[in-house]
């Protein structure tokens, strides 16, 4: 898994963000055991508060839990992972029609658009800019 | 519980002082960068705080004690350059250290070592320039200290090297423990920081967390940095 | 904390030392056979050689004896004044200890200097007819004897003057290395220069002591004194004075040295 940081936005939420793609995509799979707090925070680069802050609240929302001494997993309730994908796209695609509206398009051009752009052959290589 | 504790920290040479009525407190359990342009005060506060120079007036404490004897077994320090005696060996820095350090994990500094293949019977002066500084940082590292003072760990070394070091003080990192990592490349230490101080001309200007910071100000550590030093 | 300062300081020291003094008994051993085979050999190359050899064995000598002092500096230098000082004086230690260390192993290399020049001047001259002539004839018996007649003679207190020897002795190898010290701390207590402030302050104290001890022993007639003991009473006066004025020397020199190192130490 690759870790990435904008500048703009906390860490901590960077890492929930982050994580939560793992878990979505399957990196992290459901009921998986995750990586302890240190070999997250060596991984990623980061401090090990801020990880274990992100995972607390992670922990809180429900997508991983603890167990007291086998450490943190990922849940298996597939509705909650899916809720947490749905969530994720559709931030994704706020932001992309916020660009799009500041660059003057309407909602019926933007939808042209992404028709029009050749979405199927980006997919085959499994290209999604992320 | 506050393990440096600065109370109105006055240190001059001559007529310019250095330091200039520093009042701060660094808690244990956090990584903490030491901010500042070149000359703004962070080594002489550093060597402060390691007993190398006397407070021209006010006071610092270090785990409750003023800097010594005492202190100094709880404290492990990176000073600013490479200073372990270069006629030693491998092994015979790894004596040194256990000898002197009751709380040196000498394993932990061999697995290290072995792990970027230096030989035990090396001597420092044969090592280059950034294996020295990899190999002081592991010293420093490997003890189990209540305080970390990390001075410009990372000036002046390539990339991977930097990398390096600063997955070294992660991996290493004791929740217990403070660690204070003095620096101006601020982008390269940010995502390793919980907490920064900002110090110029020899006061504090800002101490806040990284993340606050980034919330609301909406900008990264570097970018506030710019903009609170620009000339 | 001091013994491990002092297994440290010797491992740092014996590496210098220890090949030094095996070269000194080395060219000790040549000087013997040039003295014995090649100088009066009648042919010109053995002349020559033997020549070097003495000359060799002559600036090994005098070489290993500056060598020693050079080392007390340096390491005083280089491990606490220079880069290393940074490791030094953030060790769990007191530089009370830190100097006492530097200060003890000084003086076990000065001395084992001079046994070292001893062994090196008796293998130098030993022959093994003159030994046997030695061991024959009736010499330690006659050694002794004149020993006796002198202890009868003056009233010798041997032990007395023995320990009084060792004492100077090693307050002496105390005072010279704080002298050095002391002079050190204070030059590079400053931002620039320091080791060219160091030697005018080095001069500039034996320039005060001595000027302060030539005062103190004129005004109150104490060399006067002496003039009127006999032989015997008036060594024991030497003696005990000296170490005196050597005690109360390396007492200020080491208030200056550890005054400096935690008042003022300034580590580049």
């Amino acid at each position: 898994m690759k870790w990435q940081f904008s500048n703009d936005a906390p860490i901590y939420s960077q890492l929930i963000e982050q994580v939560t793609v793992g878990i979505v995509s399957g990196a992290f799979p459901p009921g998986e055991r995750l990586p302890s707090v240190r070999d997250l925070a060596v991984e990623a680069g980061v401090n090990p508060n801020t990880m274990q802050r992100a995972l607390t609240e992670l922990e809180r929302d429900g997508l991983v839990y603890s167990q007291r001494t086998a450490g943190r997993f990922v849940t298996e309730d597939r509705d909650m992972i899916g809720a947490a994908k749905q969530n994720l796209a559709e931030s994704q695609i706020r932001n992309f029609l916020t660009a799009m509206v500041r660059l003057g398009y309407d909602k019926e051009e933007i939808v042209a658009l992404v028709r029009q752009e050749n979405v199927g052959e980006e997919l085959r290589n499994g290209d999604f800019g992320m | 519980m506050a393990i440096l504790e600065c109370k109105e920290l006055v240190k001059s040479y001559g007529k310019a002082a250095a330091l200039d009525g520093v009042n701060l407190t660094v808690e244990s359990g956090h990584i903490v960068g030491l901010l500042g342009p070149n000359g703004s005060g962070k080594t002489t506060l550093i060597k402060l705080a390691n007993g190398l120079l006397t407070p021209t007036s006010g006071e610092i404490l270090v785990d409750g004690k003023k800097p010594g004897k005492e202190t100094h077994s709880v404290v492990s320090y990176l000073p600013e350059r490479t200073c372990v005696p270069l006629w030693m060996s491998t092994r015979k820095l790894l004596d040194f250290y256990q000898d002197f350090y009751a709380d040196f994990r000498r394993e932990r500094a061999e697995e290290m070592l072995q792990h970027l293949n230096i030989r035990m019977d090396q001597t420092i002066k044969q090592m280059s320039k950034g294996t020295r500084e990899k190999v002081q940082l592991i010293m420093v590292m490997s003890r189990a200290a209540k305080l970390y003072l990390l001075d410009e760990p990372i000036g002046g070394v390539d990339p991977a090297t930097r990398d390096y070091i600063l997955n070294t003080i992660i991996n290493n990192y004791d929740p217990e423990a403070a660690v204070i990592i003095s620096t101006h490349l601020i982008a390269d230490v940010e995502q390793v920081l919980d907490e920064i101080i900002f110090i110029n001309q020899g006061q504090i200007v800002l101490q806040s967390s990284v993340d606050q910071i980034r919330e609301e100000k909406g900008m990264s550590v570097d970018a506030l940095f710019r903009e609170v030093f620009k000339c | 904390m001091l013994r491990k300062l002092l297994k440290h300081e010797f491992r740092a020291t014996a590496r210098v030392m220890g090949p030094l003094f095996l070269v000194i008994l080395v060219l000790a051993l040549g000087a013997n056979l040039s003295i014995r085979f090649m100088l009066d050999a009648d042919s010109f190359i053995p002349n020559l050689l033997g020549g070097l050899l003495m000359m060799a064995f002559v600036i090994g000598m005098t070489g290993l004896i500056i060598m020693s002092i050079v080392l007390m500096v340096n390491r005083f230098r280089t491990n606490l004044m220079g880069d290393e000082g940074y490791v030094m004086f953030t060790l769990p230690a007191s530089s009370h200890q830190l100097v006492w260390s530097k200060i003890i192993v000084s003086t076990v290399w000065f001395i084992a200097t001079g046994i070292v020049e001893c062994a090196a001047l008796l293998i130098c001259a030993a022959d093994l007819d003159l030994i046997q002539e030695i061991f024959s004839s009736d010499f330690f018996f006659r050694v002794s004897q004149v020993i006796q007649e002198l202890v009868q003679e003056y009233g010798l207190n041997l032990p007395v003057m023995a320990l009084e020897l060792i004492v100077l002795c090693l307050v002496g190898c105390a005072v010279l290395c704080l002298e050095f010290y002391a002079a050190m701390a204070v030059g590079h207590s400053f931002a620039n220069h320091k080791m060219a402030l160091s030697v005018v302050f080095f001069f500039g104290f034996q320039f005060v002591m001595q000027l302060a001890g030539g005062l103190i022993l004129n005004s109150n007639g104490l060399w006067e004194s002496f003039y009127y003991l006999d032989g015997m009473e008036s060594f024991h006066q030497m003696m005990g004075i000296s170490i005196v004025i050597s005690l109360v020397t390396g007492v200020i020199y080491y208030f200056i040295t550890s005054t400096m190192l935690k008042k003022r130490l300034n580590l580049q």
